[in-house]
């Protein structure tokens, strides 16, 4: 009798430890699964940060490249400026540029 | 020269005889002929070629001189020279062979008070150059504070 109740005592902290491993193998699933969730979150700040692209990229043009954009931009500007005193309108002082630099 | 933007409408002996009191000035491609801050004395007529004329800016941590206007033959620079502080607010500078006539401030000054009709003809001349720019340096001003404006409220 005493024999057979040790095997039941032993049988159910048997069962109990294989329940906790369950439930801590279980208990990682979703935090593997929270990885990709993760990884989707990084890969979303990734896109959010391409604006930042063309910055780093413009970091990398040379100075003398960018020079010659600014004296472009003036030339544009100033012929822009010179067609709204021939004609003073709202839509020529705020006509849309094909300047590099701002676009 | 006699058709240069000051001397419009003078009858074309007075624009001789106001002509006659500069001094021509030969520039190398490259050479300055004033610089940001100089004490402004003379005014200067385009013969031919061209002046650029620049403002310091910042890029990449470097000063660099940017052009702001560009001036051709038969047109004025330098009228800081007829305006107090008489000191030169821009820097010019010739990027190819460029002849000038100096006028000095003190030569038109003793001209005018001799003829004073010249004198309110090339003054004319002169308030009608400088608000040209100011009316071209506002429009590009507001061109750029509405880029501004789009950017922040995008």
């Amino acid at each position: 009798m005493e024999m057979l109740l040790m095997g039941a005592v032993l049988s159910m902290f048997g069962l109990a430890v294989s329940c906790l491993a369950f439930g801590a193998a279980t208990r990682e699933e979703p935090a593997a699964k929270k990885q990709p969730a993760k990884a989707v979150a990084v890969n979303a700040r990734f896109f959010a940060d391409t604006p930042a692209a063309p910055l780093a990229a413009h970091t990398r043009v040379p100075i003398e490249a960018l020079l010659l954009q600014i004296e472009n931009h003036v030339r544009l500007e100033q012929a822009a400026a010179e067609c709204f005193l021939e004609s003073p309108n709202s839509a020529l002082l705020h006509s849309r540029t094909v300047s590099s630099l701002v676009n | 020269m006699v058709d240069a933007d000051l001397l419009k409408g003078l009858p074309a002996a007075e624009a001789a005889s106001v002509l006659e009191l500069g001094k021509r000035t030969l520039l190398t491609t490259g050479a300055e002929l004033f610089h940001l801050g100089d004490a402004a004395d003379s005014i200067y007529l385009i013969a031919r070629g061209r002046l650029r004329l620049t403002l310091p800016m910042q890029v990449r941590s470097r000063e660099e001189d940017i052009m702001v206007e560009e001036r051709s033959s038969g047109q004025t620079v330098g009228w800081s020279a007829l305006i107090p502080p008489y000191r030169f607010t821009l820097t010019a500078a010739a990027p190819l062979e460029t002849e000038v006539i100096a006028l000095s401030r003190e030569a038109l000054n003793t001209y005018f008070a001799a003829h004073p009709d010249t004198g309110y003809a090339v003054s004319l001349n002169l308030a009608s150059v400088i608000g040209q720019r100011l009316q071209l340096f506002q429009a590009m001003w507001v061109r750029e504070v509405q880029r501004m404006v789009e950017s922040r409220c995008a």
